[in-house]
């Protein structure tokens, strides 16, 4: 099981996170087109290698965080701050 | 050569004098029972050095041909050695310890062992060729299902008892400094040095105590054995686990580890979080292919010396020895001391090989490359190891093939920081250079954790910002001087023999499924079952590589191996599972409803009333006098800060900007996909505080998802959120005089409708306990209080609740009542009447969505939906025939069988009398009035009418406002 | 690509009922009878062949998806010029990391009728194909522990029965004779309220269903080639031209058939085609053997776990995906923790047998938990992809209709709700309600 560095609590196992996965800013909800909203809805990067994205601290601090992961090996780097 | 009879315990004619580093108790003698008969063994026999002991050397039949096999390697691994021990099925029984009265039987054996009928396999041995079951009972095809019965009569294994009770087993976590695995010379000397740098070590070894091969070894061995030993054991940073393994290794060096020897516990699991692991398991010596190598008597070097040096039993009268390794060559000597004869020493660096083994039920003479035949009733050869490299290849390191010492080694530069290897599976070298590498490894290792240690304390952001900064660790990695390679000659397989004995697979079978087409290890592996049996490779991986490789024409390093996976070694469900520890909630009235023959319901973690016998009369009394339920499950979010109008205006699809002091609003939440999440009241109670109720259900999602909007999207609005649902315990008075008997207990509020109308909140005291909040709402229809209460005092209200209204006749309803009433009033349940696609207008949320909001969270979808139209509608059924009520997800079906929506809820109505429903249906069928055919379970249709409302009872809502 | 078929064929699958397995190559009693006795080779399976300068059909993964869509080209099509790339050994994806259990009881009406159609497939395919892959119909039991998972059994017995599948809800007192080991209780902490039971379900020999495709494919034609992954796939004017393969090959191809698993995203991207797909790790373990004492497959939603017992006497387990995306195949010990659990919570007298091995696969997950078949803006670029963790209960039926799509340019009926262009037109399918552990 690895390690999430929670930019509050330190180094903690990851079973006490919910993920949130790849975020990305919402679109203008009165300008979106449908085909816009429903993509940033539905739609992932999803690589192989490094991404970032948002963890939840649900048996700690309850704090939302942002970190880098790379989804073969798991190895996490913070990126600090909220997602 | 079995002996004795069943009159007296069977003795013990294979048992030698005292041995030098022999572990049983010659003081002792307990009984256990071998297939019905009593056997003698001594404390510290294993099962199967008892019975080798009583001159026993047959203990299983194999899989497919139900040959005989005995020992093989003497220890855990064993594949000839798995038993039944009373209703344990499977058991290693040349590692597990005898103990008094055991009961232990042969697995897989009709009538006997001695005469197995199914041996008659054996003849029909061309036939059950490689990929037999694929190429056969083809057809015709319905006679397939009988074919299969037969073969599942084949399996070979023990049996489970329906009876076995779950045992206690235990859980433990531990963190040390440096976990080692293996507690043979490297290991131990690994773990000393480690310790001795600082760590704090965690020594696992998978037999029953220290030492690996020193323990067999000769005097000199012994005596680095006890110096290691005492070492350890004098070493206060060493905690030893025996009889204990590793069973796998996971990110971040998570690791698992399987205690066997604690007293009272059947197995216990513990979760190691290591900063540093030294894998030192050592190497498994390897089986040698050839005709007749699966015959009882044919056994390894290792297996020859543990019987002989540590458990005192002969391992027969006659040996052939083939050996290619000094340690083969220690075989005949300890063979000689221990009296067997030597008949023959066949040196296969010399280039001599064995190429058959003969006999019937044993070994009775072997025949060499040479021509030469020797009778003897033991083989034991020594050609060469396999490196159990299964944790490093879970640490994702890829270990390579060299020729010139016959395994595979690590590659250091494939291994992760926090995983070292010492001992064998490293190199090989003089027991000094071995110790010499384990320390400078178990200082290494120290290092490394404390740099580790370092930078995880520096990552912690509650340090205080003026503390003193941790000195940093030592950082000079420690030399670590280079293990030597034995040269070993490549001895895999002289001529075709079972290469996996588990699996019964040989080394012809592989050469088949090669030259079919399956050419890759990984392939053959599948077709055959070749290494997937309980040794899970380790005896066969390198052989079923060697032969796919020579059968292919690449070498073996272009050959590869199949991955390792965990477990190490298998681990019981039970430890697995620990205890059992499924959290329960209920409410603080859980006793008062225990008494009062509540019937339980699980709704997700909460237990709760289901009702009270009644749930019709419960349903009658709401709507003519008045009841009390117990809603503490329904979740609470205590809101607070300037920000929290434009909090909910956000989540809501309603408005909320004007919620005046005092009041309480409904309000539905949708996802950004427009579907419907969840809804409740929300009340201000005060300029900056709100109570927020979500469905029972939507508790914990409803509070993360608030959670995520402020911290993501509105870091700067000044919202605190706390969860409050198990802070307050939940009551709601429902029915026509709900408010004669509340008012009976309440202080401090006026309850006469003109001073507290419907959909209006107050705090005050009843039955004595202060700041309670009363929400005046409805989900009953009926008039209503919900009562907020501080939870320690939930059973004293209740209770004060129940004796205050005796004279009006009050009595407690549970959630069954609860859904007649709601839906006799037409109220959905998120998740029952909606599902994952229900977006708010099709809810019936048309008048409650307000897109003139600047945004709210899922308004562009609401909004293009209401322009598309034509979407499917929560609508009010009345069954024509009132007595039919359909059952929840009968299907609404129009010409054809086609599907047009269903029925998502459906009561018989007690205050009507008659069936009534709420269901999704096609918008063209929307409309009230519209008839449609309902498809009951039975295959019958009926007919409903769509009405104008979803409410049946009290559509304009008269009731509950006055 | 042309064909003169249409409709979705006969019972047995391929259409023309063309065998082209020569004498001698076949499988039966007989000739198993005749190779034991004269010891003579049996003939190869599937052969290696070098690569062609150009094909007609290149198919990335293979898998059961894509060498069942390859011999359906093949077999109903005519479609013969096909190669099958596969980066690694043939069904060593999701194929052969599966816990091999079929059904069709979904909830859909859509999902439904595509499985059922899969399951018929299923149960002639040894037939079909000649080679036996033990596809043991034992029954499949969905147990309900609560209300509202009890009336998702209903609702999908009640769209079953529509599609005339059979499907049924049975009480705990029938659950315990099919399932004695089972604990009905009604004091456990999760009761057995009832439960979905739909008899023609069961497990298969997974292996063995992509070596019959394979060997089925060759056959007609197909090229195999393993250990060749696809390093780039060639775009010009908004229309696939060849892919390009980490041995430095150049491959020509008006088609490229995208059958991938846990790899789905990243071989869209190569032509230029975003999914709306994470990938997730799917773990399961396999015990030891014990004597067959479990004639059904047992899941259950509510505790997150399946069970079956091969005919090797093996328990097979399975769970939901990994809570986080991932492209690691490690496993985890929590999987393996929580699946004891859950298994002894349902049946506690196993506690002594013992978990052997544990291993995951990759499951490319979709906003609705159905799959993305057909074409997409790229010419010539076809996807089927986005299995979730059902994809394998596809494979006959996925191969069939995808053949179909591709010889005749456009997506069958009945696959075309799982269309690419369902997400940004917001029309998902609903079966998401049922599959938060659908096996």
């Amino acid at each position: 099981m690895m390690l999430l560095p929670c930019p509050w609590c330190g180094p903690r196992n990851a079973s006490e996170f919910r993920y949130v996965g790849e975020t990305g800013p919402r679109p203008d909800p009165t300008t979106a087109t449908p085909e816009q909203w429903r993509r940033h809805l539905y739609f992932h990067a999803n690589p192989r290698g490094w991404v970032r994205e948002s963890w939840y601290h649900r048996a700690g601090c309850r704090r939302y965080f942002a970190a880098e992961r790379h989804t073969a090996t798991n190895e996490v780097r913070s990126s600090g701050g909220h997602s | 050569m079995t002996q004795g009879s069943t009159a007296t315990a069977t003795g013990a004619a294979m048992r030698l004098g005292p041995q030098p580093g022999e572990v049983i108790d010659r003081n002792r003698t307990i009984e256990f029972r071998w297939n019905g008969r009593a056997y003698q063994a001594h404390p510290g026999d294993t099962i199967i050095s008892a019975l080798a002991a009583a001159g026993e050397r047959v203990f299983s039949r194999s899989y497919k041909y139900h040959r005989p096999r005995g020992l093989l390697t003497a220890d855990f691994l064993d594949p000839g050695c798995q038993l039944q021990v009373g209703d344990e099925p499977n058991v290693r029984a040349a590692h597990r310890l005898v103990e008094a009265g055991m009961d232990v039987r042969s697995q897989n054996t009709w009538p006997s062992l001695k005469f197995d009928v199914k041996a008659v396999n054996g003849l029909a041995g061309r036939f059950l060729a490689t990929g037999f079951y694929y190429k056969t009972f083809i057809k015709p095809e319905r006679l397939w299902p009988a074919y299969e019965r037969v073969l599942r009569k084949f399996v070979h294994a023990g049996e489970v008892s329906p009876d076995t009770e779950h045992g206690y087993y235990d859980k433990r976590y531990a963190h040390p400094d440096v976990l080692v695995t293996g507690g043979g010379p490297a290991g131990m000397a690994a773990a000393v040095a480690a310790a001795r740098a600082g760590a704090r070590v965690l020594l696992v070894e998978e037999e029953h105590h220290l030492g690996g091969h020193l323990r067999w070894g000769d005097d000199t061995a012994r005596a680095v054995r006890a110096e290691l030993a005492e070492q350890v054991r004098s070493e206060p940073g060493i905690e030893v686990l025996t009889d204990s393994v590793v069973v796998g290794r996971y990110d971040d060096n998570w690791i698992g580890v399987m205690q066997r020897n604690l007293p009272h516990v059947v197995e216990r699991l513990v979760k190691v979080r290591a900063k540093s692991l030294v894998v030192a398991p050592g190497l498994v010596e390897r089986p040698y292919v050839f005709t007749g190598n699966d015959l009882p008597g044919v056994m390894l070097s290792t297996a020859a010396r543990r019987l002989i040096n540590l458990y005192a039993v002969k391992p027969g009268e006659r040996a052939v020895v083939l050996s290619a390794n000094p340690e083969g060559d220690a075989a005949v000597a300890d063979l000689q001391r221990a009296g067997v004869e030597i008949a023959a020493v066949a040196d296969a660096r010399r280039g001599q090989r064995v190429v058959r083994a003969r006999g019937r039920g044993g070994v009775q003479s072997v025949e060499l490359a040479d021509g030469s035949r020797i009778d003897c009733d033991l083989l034991v050869t020594a050609v060469g190891w396999t490196a159990p490299t299964s944790l490093l290849n879970m640490a994702g390191a890829r270990p390579v093939y060299r020729p010139e010492v016959a395994r595979f080694v690590p590659d250091p530069a494939h291994t992760p920081d926090g995983v070292l290897a010492v001992g064998g599976i490293a190199g090989d070298g003089t027991l000094d250079q071995l110790r010499e590498h384990a320390d400078a490894v178990g200082r290494e290792a120290a290092r490394r954790a404390a740099q580790l240690a370092h930078r995880l304390h520096g990552a912690l952001p509650t340090r205080p910002r003026d503390a003193a900064p941790q000195p940093a660790p030592v950082t000079d990695p420690v030399p670590i001087p280079e293990l030597p390679l034995a040269e070993h000659p490549e001895l895999f397989f002289s001529t075709h023999g079972f290469v996996d004995f588990s699996e019964d697979v040989s080394s012809k079978d592989l050469v088949t499924a090669v030259k079919e087409g399956y050419d890759s290890v990984e392939l053959v592996k599948r077709y055959t079952t070749a290494t997937m049996g309980p040794a899970q490779g380790k005896l066969e991986t390198v052989n079923t590589v060697a032969i796919v490789a020579a059968a292919t024409g690449r070498s073996i390093a272009e050959t590869g191996t199949t991955t390792w996976r965990p477990m190490y070694a298998p681990v019981t469900l039970g430890a697995l599972a620990g205890r059992s520890f499924e959290p329960i909630r209920h409410s603080p009235m859980q006793p008062w409803h225990e008494r009062h023959g509540a019937t339980p319901l699980v709704a997700g973690q909460w237990i709760r009333p289901e009702h009270y016998g009644d749930p019709a009369a419960e349903v009658r009394t709401v709507r003519s006098g008045v009841g009390i339920i117990d809603v503490t499950p329904i979740g609470k979010l205590d809101l607070r800060g300037p920000d929290v109008a434009k909090l909910l205006n956000l989540l809501y699809v309603n408005k909320w900007s004007k919620l005046d002091i005092g009041r309480v609003r409904y309000g539905v939440m949708c996802a950004d996909d427009g579907v419907v999440l969840d809804d409740g009241v929300t009340g201000r109670l005060g300029d900056d505080h709100y109570l927020m109720s979500t469905t029972s259900s939507g508790a914990a999602t409803v509070w993360e998802w608030v959670e995520n909007w402020l911290q993501t999207e509105h870091p700067d609005w000044q919202v605190h959120v706390t969860p409050v649902t198990t802070a307050y315990a939940s009551i709601n008075v429902a029915g026509p005089r709900s408010r004669e008997l509340l008012g009976r207990l309440t202080e401090g509020v006026d309850l006469r409708p003109e001073a507290f109308g419907y959909m209006n909140v107050r705090t005050g005291t009843v039955a004595g306990v202060q700041d309670c909040v009363l929400w005046r709402i409805g989900f009953t229809g009926e008039l209503s209080y919900e009562i907020h209460l501080p939870a320690s005092y939930g059973l004293h209200v209740w209770e004060r609740l129940i004796e205050t209204g005796a004279d009006l006749g009050v009595v407690p309803f549970g959630v069954e009542a609860q859904r007649i009433l709601r839906l006799e009033k037409g109220h959905f349940i998120v998740g029952q009447d909606t599902d994952g696609l229900t977006q708010g207008y099709t809810a019936g949320l048309g008048s409650l969505i307000k897109l003139d909001k600047a945004d709210f969270v899922g308004k562009p979808e609401l909004a293009w939906q209401a322009e598309r139209g034509g979407y499917p509608q929560l609508v009010g059924l009345l069954p024509v025939d009132g007595d039919v009520v359909p059952p929840e997800a009968s299907q609404i079906i129009t010409g054809g069988g086609h599907i047009a929506g269903r029925i998502t809820s459906s009561r018989m109505s007690p205050t009507l009398g008659r069936a009534i429903c709420l269901g999704q249906v096609d918008s063209g069928l929307a409309e009230a009035g519209t008839r449609v055919t309902v498809r009951l379970p039975d295959g019958r249709d009926v007919e409903a009418v769509i009405t104008a409302h979803h409410a049946q009872v009290d559509p304009e809502g008269e009731r509950q406002r006055v | 690509m042309s064909s003169s078929n249409n409709g979705t064929g006969n019972r047995n699958g391929s259409r023309n009922g063309h065998r082209p397995l020569r004498r001698g190559r076949r499988y039966s009693a007989w000739s198993l009878l005749q190779h034991g006795l004269s010891g003579a080779d049996w003939p190869v399976t599937f052969r290696s062949h070098p690569k062609r300068d150009s094909y007609d059909v290149v198919i990335v993964g293979g898998g059961v998806h894509g060498l069942a869509t390859a011999y359906y080209l093949a077999a109903n099509h005519g479609i013969r010029n096909v190669a099958v790339l596969e980066k690694s050994y043939i069904g060593s994806g999701g194929s052969g990391r599966n816990t091999a259990i079929l059904r069709s009881n979904y909830l859909t009406p859509e999902g439904v009728r595509f499985y059922d159609r899969s399951v018929k497939l299923y149960e002639h395919l040894a037939a079909e194909l000649n080679f036996n892959v033990m596809f043991s119909q034992r029954g499949h039991l969905t147990l309900a522990h609560n209300d509202a998972s009890l009336r998702t059994m209903r609702w999908r017995t009640e769209v079953n029965k529509l599609q005339g599948v059979d499907s049924e809800v049975i009480g705990p007192d029938e659950v315990k004779k099919l399932v004695p080991y089972l604990d009905t209780s009604s004091t456990t902490r999760y009761p057995v309220l009832g439960a979905l039971y739909h008899p023609p379900g069961g497990i298969i020999r997974h292996d063995a269903v992509v070596w019959g495709y394979a060997r089925g494919a060759d056959a007609h034609g197909v090229h195999i080639h393993q250990k060749t992954e696809v390093v780039g796939i060639d775009v010009e004017g908004g229309r696939v031209t060849g892919v390009r393969t980490d041995d430095g090959h150049r491959i020509a191809t008006p088609v490229v058939v995208n059958c991938t698993a846990g790899w789905s995203t990243l071989i869209s991207d190569m032509a230029g085609v975003s999914m709306p797909v994470q990938t997730f790790p799917l773990q399961a373990a396999v015990t030891e053997p014990v004597k067959p004492f479990l004639d059904t497959v047992i899941v259950s939603g509510t505790l997150h776990v399946y069970v079956s017992q091969t005919d090797r006497g093996e328990l097979v387990f399975g769970a939901s995906v990994d809570p986080f995306a991932s492209y690691s195949t490690r496993g985890s010990l929590e999987f393996a923790e929580g699946v004891a659990g859950h298994v002894l919570e349902l049946m506690p007298a196993l506690s002594k047998m013992r978990l052997l091995r544990q291993w995951a696969g990759l499951c490319d997950m979709t906003p609705d938990y159905s799959p993305i078949m057909g074409p997409t803006p790229v010419g010539g670029f076809y996807v089927d992809v986005g299995w979730g963790t059902y994809g394998f209960k596809a494979g006959p039926v996925s191969g069939e209709a995808m053949a179909d799509c591709i010889a005749n340019e456009r997506p069958p009926e009945i696959i075309s709700a799982f269309g690419l262009d369902r997400f940004e037109a917001g029309r998902l399918v609903g079966e998401k309600g049922a599959a938060a552990v659908g096996h």
